[in-house]
């Protein structure tokens, strides 16, 4: 039946959600009159390994996981045919509610969560995107993990097209670092995840992910904002997760040990949860049902419901005192330990032996004698522009940048340099990415050459 | 510093430590008029595999410097906002 086009098997009837690759609608199956979810993700070529992956998935069969039931290609769009999950993502419910969960709910909804881990851990597969907007729940309260796997091959294909950065906040520090990563990293994505049931939203969820990228490396494990809100055992299980070094992470089997989940309650303890997001959801829907009656006289096929809610994570509870935060989270101290890392280009030195070669290689550390000219002009050249940004940025059109320059302005226009920082860091950050980009497009377009030609072999 | 993991599921990037050719540097760095000269297709498959994952270890060096740039400067913002906020400003 996979042959046969999709929108022939499949009524999509309105639209769930979206993520950072593509839109998930709510569909039904003609043939059996079964409710599905379809995601549908727009690929252009290399699709071999997307296909792989999914039939990986489609092995997966544990009530703790979402059943993927196959794909469909439609255009340029890969249809993602899923169980669905009538309650939706646990942080779809935190904004819906306007409310993070209390312990007893998020006992159990981890409780679901390693159980699905240890199954996927078990045959050694890593699911690499745990956070809330990946555990589902069904109506009946039972949590599963969604978007197993498609997460990497998807995010590579992606960059090719060069669409997202992937949001790092979850991310364990070995895959930030890309020094070779296990099942463990999903470990620690899911006290990421506990923190952000409990808090709603990550740590670090307030700043720009460039910076959490070089932050979440280099600093201890982040914790609870107001420590005294929460259990001893919350807290235990929560640091039990959030441990640097993966080599001393717990697994998720030893974690449904641990008291904070073996004590939790049946997904009896979600019924109110549920009820309540329910109960607003269709208060929602119902508002949105006149809009939609208008737009299914000129459409009759497909409702599209446009999301009106804040998307992405951590939008939820906006901060009112950010620049207080930031102060108290940026004591001089940690500003000094997140400079002097190099992080993000971090290279092991992996012989004693070979300290030359090893310092050559060490970014920002190579020896000027190794430099050819060429090569220092440019960094002469990077060196003034940073200058000249400093400059800039100090509100100086000349002369010496530096505290000295800040002691000169005013506490209004200190503020306004301050809120200016992180738009100015985003466009100077979007333009290198740009470079980066079109320096990179004829390596990219000569790999799908080669490739091309081979398959036809 | 931390260890790089070799017994485990996903490597490390084999990248990370490769040196990276200067002229490949000097690709990267130039303006883009003359791109169009370099023969990309005359490349085996693996090199320009590893050029590519190359260029990704040089914008993520220059990242870097940009974001950390941006992290001295709010830094000396918020010392210098701190102490007019204990001056009594
Ligand atoms: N199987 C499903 N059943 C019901 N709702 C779903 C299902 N899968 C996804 N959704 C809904 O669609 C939304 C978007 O899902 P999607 O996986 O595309 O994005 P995401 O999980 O928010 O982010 P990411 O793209 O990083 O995975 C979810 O938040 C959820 O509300
Ligand atoms: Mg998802």
């Amino acid at each position: 039946s996979l042959t046969r086009p999709p929108e022939e098997v499949f009524d999509i009837l309105e639209k769930l959600g979206e993520g950072s690759y593509g839109s998930v609608y709510k569909a039904l199956h003609k043939e059996s009159g079964q409710v599905l979810a379809i995601k549908q993700v727009p690929v252009d070529t290399d699709l071999q390994e997307i296909i792989k992956e999914i039939s990986i998935m489609q092995q997966c069969d544990s009530p703790h996981i979402v059943k993927y039931y196959g794909s469909y290609f439609k255009n340029t769009d890969l249809w993602i045919v899923m169980e669905y999950c009538g309650a939706g993502s646990v942080s779809d419910i935190m904004r819906l509610r306007n409310k993070t969960l209390v312990e007893s709910e998020i006992a159990t909804i981890l409780w679901y969560t390693l159980k699905g881990l240890e199954y996927l851990h078990e045959r050694r597969k890593i699911h690499r995107d745990i956070k809330a907007g990946n555990i589902l729940l069904n109506t009946e309260g039972h949590a599963k993990l969604a978007d197993f796997g498609v997460a990497g091959q998807l995010t590579d294909t992606m960059a090719k097209r060069n669409t997202v950065i992937g949001t790092p906040y979850w991310m364990a520090p070995e895959v930030i670092q890309e020094i070779g990563y296990d099942c463990v990293a999903d470990i620690w994505s899911l006290g990421i995840t506990a923190l952000e049931m409990a808090e709603g939203k990550p740590p670090y969820g307030d700043i720009h992910p460039m910076r959490a990228i070089f932050m979440i490396p280099t600093k201890p494990p982040p914790s609870f904002r107001d420590p005294d809100k929460w259990s001893p055992e919350f807290i235990d299980f929560v640091s039990k997760c959030l441990v640097k070094n993966p080599e001393h992470r717990v697994s998720a089997k030893e974690l449904l040990g641990h008291e904070f989940i073996s004590n939790c309650h049946a997904n009896s303890v979600l019924e109110q949860m549920l009820q309540e997001a329910r109960e607003i959801q269709e208060e929602h829907l119902m508002s949105r049902d006149k809009e939609a009656e208008v737009f299914a006289i000129g459409n009759k096929l497909r409702i599209n419901f446009e999301d009106e809610e804040d998307e992405g994570s951590g939008t939820m509870i906006k901060s009112k005192d950010e620049q207080g935060t930031l102060i108290s989270k940026l004591n001089e101290e940690s500003v000094n330990t997140l400079v002097d890392s190099e992080l993000g280009t971090m290279i092991i030195n992996e012989s004693d032996d070979d300290e030359e070669s090893s310092t050559m290689k060490m970014d920002g550390g190579v020896a000027d004698e190794y430099k050819p000219a060429y090569l220092a002009h440019f960094e002469n050249q990077d060196r003034q522009k940073r200058l000249q940004e400093q400059n800039r940025a100090n509100g100086e059109a000349s002369g010496a940048a530096g505290p000295a320059a800040l002691q000169n302005m005013s506490y209004e226009e200190l503020q306004e340099r301050m809120k200016q920082l992180d738009p100015e860091m985003e466009r100077e950050i979007e333009d290198l990415h740009n470079r980066y980009q079109a320096k990179r497009q004829p390596i990219l377009d000569a790999i799908d050459a080669k490739k091309k030609r081979m398959q036809n072999f | 510093q931390q260890p790089t993991f070799h017994n485990v599921l996903v490597p490390a990037n084999p990248y990370l430590t490769t040196e990276i050719p200067p002229w490949l540097h000097v690709y990267y760095k130039a303006a883009p008029e003359h791109d169009q000269r370099l023969k990309w297709e005359l490349f085996r498959l693996p090199d320009l595999e590893s050029f590519d994952a190359m260029l990704t270890r040089l914008f993520k060096q220059e990242l870097e410097q940009i974001v950390m740039g941006y992290e001295h400067f709010r830094a000396a913002l918020i010392w210098e906002l701190e102490r007019r906020k204990k001056n009594g400003q």
